[in-house]
């Protein structure tokens, strides 16, 4: 039975990466990038191509074509939470603390409850939430939320951002 | 002899002053119309871009008619495929996307190569590098225009952007002498009389192009005198006023050109997209040579209805092109050899009217009707343009397949017909996809899912479960576990006492929470609104995205309450998507002529509900679905996961059916416009509708799931008593339960708790172990 064990645990840990691939979680980093996100269904794969395009192109300084992209790829998959995530950090960037507040909401409700939560997208969600909440002037919470994702991924949330190229 | 001379003088002093004052009166109309608003252009509405990727079902998708209704050109051969043309092969399609401008989110022109694998599209590559490409957009399909008194559209242009040779081909054979004549050309009036004269009767036309555009613009086609001297006069005022670009640019938009339907096409502009599916500034010279010879008569002419009479006559202006100069031989030899290839005539899509008229509601809070009806404004709607096409064939087959069932339901009338709705919803972002608001707009524009209030039946009966499973500070009023009564009740109101009946007539004593709302036990489901509280039912279903005045009476719980099925949409959407309640929206964005984005949509949503508890309400619906009012839906071989909840009213006078996916949420009602029996259960009725809509949209299989938040906690209950179903306890069903809500009591037959912890215990041990 000894003997058995780290066979068991082996298959164990291969099916959880298996099951972590199909549903479209982090492959590797600590906090995740979209670009790098594989696995999920042929709709997740393309409303993530638009997540991507909207990300290149708030990189290159066009927002308003970076949020229609968002939009677009919830058209493709509605429940795709690194959409909403992307929508928030876009709110967070302009200032706008509601709706950036309600798209982090969002993501981390479906990265929960889709089964495609990982402790570097909680971050992100957390990093962002303090933000949202530090532009609503809610400084003691927020610096909660900020602290914990600067320790969780300091390269990341070390300076209390998260920016576009970041994400991708 | 004096006193004739001064009559003279006086009469030609008048003749003189009225003939200036009738100038003066030319002149006034003449700038009127050229320094005001010269063309009214009404604003289009467009539907969502569909999107295509690998993996997508492209038959089901219907690629090639959206395609086709895009105007897409079938080119033959592939060797230098221009925007707006497709080859379309055995496994895979050409297809060069044309560019899609928009000031926020415009898309460059795409030459792609789609390889089909049986239905699903394999992949997608851009040429020439043979990227592999995620996803691709088409652009947004025209739904229809905001007319004023006129029917007409166009599409405005300027000289700049026009090929040379369209306009050297609208002068060859309309006014080859444009440049040089003042606004009349006395050689092609003598040369046209001489013609006809020798005819007999009236061939030739004597017009310049300032002329035609003068009487277009400012008179009649009547043939009188008057009405010829008038029109020189004013071509002559206008020749003097405006120089010969501005007359010419106003001609080009402004000339007759033919029909889309209902809607008279104008301007070279608007008769490129109609013939040849792209803008005139990629016209070749044949297909110049095309839109010039079909002025002289765009009907008699047409190129679909006389092809050959339409070649012919583009043959004689490429001809006259090449004597007037205007085309080398070599570009003539090249025009003529060029086959008539046209556009897919796309008549304006009838299916989307009830769409446009709340679409147009909404605008008019923010627009006035002259904006929408002559400003040209360009208006991205949220329209699922096949999901609408698929409703619209849904409800009205079904609504024939109901008359087939019951002949005594068909009416002769067409006003008093059976009458029924569908709109759908997209649950994360409130998109409004698809509404088909009546069986027939032009017999009816009356909007039956915006407009009609109607009692919802049992479908409001999910809003007193939900009330009743919504954590409060002493613990919610029921969990799934839970066992109501369904007992005979009698009630005081105003109106004296109420006893509530079930659908079967009888009574079913003690029921689980499940059971009641499968079998849409009424007595059980008032017994519960009354221990919730009726104000509390009232103010979830307002939560949830109920707008309308909702009595707090007993019968409410059983859905006397009149509602529009577009509100039921969205508080039904508030459940599919996990408690977050959307704003309903159809608008995307509005865009001036100038590129100025007007209006843009925010996506907008709350939570109003927490998620346990919208979980725990979808998966009483999805039992609806599986075992309960509505298990017929899954007869036909639909596959994945549904809630839903069917809805009767008394006489049987309204059918209602909403349900759900992860993903959608459509609605169906059926009944009379003045309320009659059907004589049928909505599961006969509206839920036919729904199952075959949803059968079409998805091919058969839901995709999704419902969001399941991980607090949950899931045990084994006895559904007879709703206590915790320990080992050996005889009957047994899986639950699941908001934090702290699992039931206190054990199922009596099974051991004891303390020998179940144990065997909890070995079970945790092994999954530990393994």
């Amino acid at each position: 039975m000894a003997e058995r064990k780290p066979l068991i645990r082996l298959l164990a840990a291969l099916a959880l990466v298996a099951l972590a691939g199909c549903a479209g979680v982090v492959t590797r980093g600590t906090t995740p990038r979209v670009s790098q996100l594989s696995g999920g269904d042929d709709v997740f794969r393309a409303s993530q191509d638009f997540v991507v395009a909207g990300l290149d192109a708030e990189i290159a300084g066009d927002s308003a074509l970076g949020v229609s992209q968002y939009e677009r790829a919830l058209q493709v998959d509605a429940s795709n939470p690194w959409a909403y995530l992307a929508l928030a950090r876009h709110y967070v960037e302009v200032g706008e603390a509601r709706s950036a507040l309600a798209y982090v909401d969002r993501a981390a409700g479906l990265l929960e409850s889709l089964d495609l939560d990982s402790p570097g997208a909680r971050l992100h969600c957390d990093g962002l939430r303090g933000a949202a909440l530090a532009l609503q002037g809610r400084d003691r919470e927020a610096r909660v939320l900020l602290d914990a994702a600067a320790r969780g991924a300091p390269a990341v949330w070390g300076d209390g951002q998260l920016s576009a190229a970041e994400l991708r | 002899m004096r006193l004739l001379g001064w009559g003279v003088l006086a009469a030609s002093f008048t003749g003189g002053f009225a003939v200036a004052a009738t100038l003066v009166g030319l002149d006034r109309q003449v700038r009127a119309r050229f320094e005001g608003t010269q063309f009214r252009l009404p604003s289009r509405v467009y539907s969502a871009p569909a999107i295509l990727y690998p993996g997508m079902d492209w038959q089901r998708f219907g690629l090639r008619e959206s395609l086709m209704r895009l105007g897409y050109r079938d080119a033959g051969s592939a060797t230098d495929l221009p925007p707006g043309q497709l080859v379309w092969e055995s496994g895979r399609v050409r297809v060069h996307l044309r560019a899609f401008e928009h000031p926020t989110r415009p898309e460059p022109d795409r030459d792609i190569v789609i390889r089909l694998r049986g239905s699903k599209i394999a992949d997608i590559r851009e040429l020439p590098t043979g990227r592999s490409m995620g996803a691709v957009m088409l652009e947004p399909e025209p739904l229809g225009a905001y007319y004023g008194p006129v029917r007409e559209q166009r599409e405005l242009v300027v000289l700049d952007e026009l090929p040379r040779y369209l306009i050297d081909a609208v002068l060859a054979v309309e006014d080859q002498r444009f440049e040089t004549h003042p606004g009349i050309d006395l050689r092609r009036i003598a040369g046209a009389a001489l013609a006809n004269l020798r005819a007999g009767r009236v061939e030739q036309g004597g017009s310049t192009l300032t002329q035609q555009l003068v009487k277009n613009f400012f008179l009649t086609p009547e043939r009188t005198l008057s009405r010829k001297l008038r029109e020189a006069a004013m071509a002559l005022i206008v020749e003097a006023r405006y120089d010969k670009d501005a007359i010419l640019k106003a001609y080009l938009n402004e000339i007759y050109l033919g029909q889309r339907g209902a809607t008279a096409v104008h301007g070279v502009g608007e008769a490129s997209h109609l013939y040849f599916g792209k803008p005139a500034s990629r016209l070749t010279v044949a297909e110049s040579g095309l839109i010039a010879a079909i002025i002289q008569s765009p009907n008699g002419i047409s190129p679909y209805r006389e092809p050959e009479r339409a070649i012919a006559r583009r043959n004689l202006v490429l001809e006259l092109m090449k004597n007037q100069g205007r085309l080398t031989d070599q570009q003539y030899e090249l025009a003529i050899a060029e086959p008539l290839r046209l556009a897919t005539v796309t008549p304006e899509s009838g299916d989307a009217r009830y769409f446009l008229d709340l679409l147009h509601r909404q605008l008019t809070e923010t627009y006035s009707s002259e904006q929408l009806t002559e400003e040209g404004l360009r208006i991205y709607s949220t329209l699922d343009r096949r999901l609408q096409q698929i409703a619209a064939r849904a409800l009205h087959e079904g609504l024939e397949a109901i008359e087939k069932r019951r002949p005594s339901l068909a009416s002769d009338d067409p006003g008093r017909r059976l009458q029924g709705c569908l709109v759908v919803l997209r649950p994360q972002t409130g998109e409004l996809l698809a509404l088909v608001g009546g069986r027939d707009y032009r017999v009816s524009q009356f909007d039956r899912c915006s407009q009609a209030r109607r009692q919802t039946g049992s479908v409001f009966k999910p809003f007193v479960y939900v009330a009743g499973l919504e954590p409060r500070a002493a613990g919610p009023v029921i969990t799934l576990a839970s066992v109501l009564d369904d007992s005979p009740l009698e009630l005081s109101t105003p109106n004296g006492p109420w006893r509530p009946q079930n659908f079967d007539g009888k009574y079913h004593g003690r029921v689980g929470v499940r059971e009641a709302i499968e079998r849409s036990l009424n007595v059980a489901t008032v017994r519960l609104a009354g221990e919730v509280g009726l104000n509390q039912v009232v103010e979830v279903a307002h939560r949830l995205g109920i707008e309308s005045h909702l009595p707090a009476v007993p019968s409410l719980a059983l859905g006397t309450a009149e509602i529009t099925p577009l509100e039921l949409a969205r508080a039904y959407a508030t459940l599919a998507s996990g408690g977050v309640r959307p704003e309903t929206q159809a608008i995307e964005d509005v865009v001036d002529p100038a590129g100025d984005v007007l209006a843009r949509r925010e996506l907008r949503f709350e939570r109003v509900l927490d998620p346990g508890t919208a979980f725990l309400a979808t998966s009483l619906l999805e039992g609806v679905a599986t075992r309960g009012t509505a298990a017929g839906l899954y007869a036909g071989g639909l596959r994945g996961p549904i809630a839903a909840k069917t809805g009767t009213t008394d006489d049987e006078r309204d059918l209602w059916f909403v349900g759900f996916t992860p993903e959608l949420v459509a609605v169906v009602w059926i009944g009379f416009d003045e309320p009659r029996s059907i004589g049928l259960a909505s599961s006969v009725g509206a839920m036919p509708i729904w199952r075959r809509f949803m059968e079409d949209v998805s091919g058969g299989t839901v995709r999704g799931a419902f969001p399941r938040p991980p607090d949950l906690e899931r045990a084994e209950i006895a559904p007879s008593t709703g206590a915790i179903a320990l080992r050996g306890c005889p009957e047994h069903r899986s639950e699941y339960f908001l934090p702290g809500t699992l039931p206190t009591t054990f199922c009596p037959d099974g051991d004891s708790p303390e020998s179940d912890a144990i065997h909890r215990r070995f079970l945790r041990w092994l999954s530990e172990n393994l």
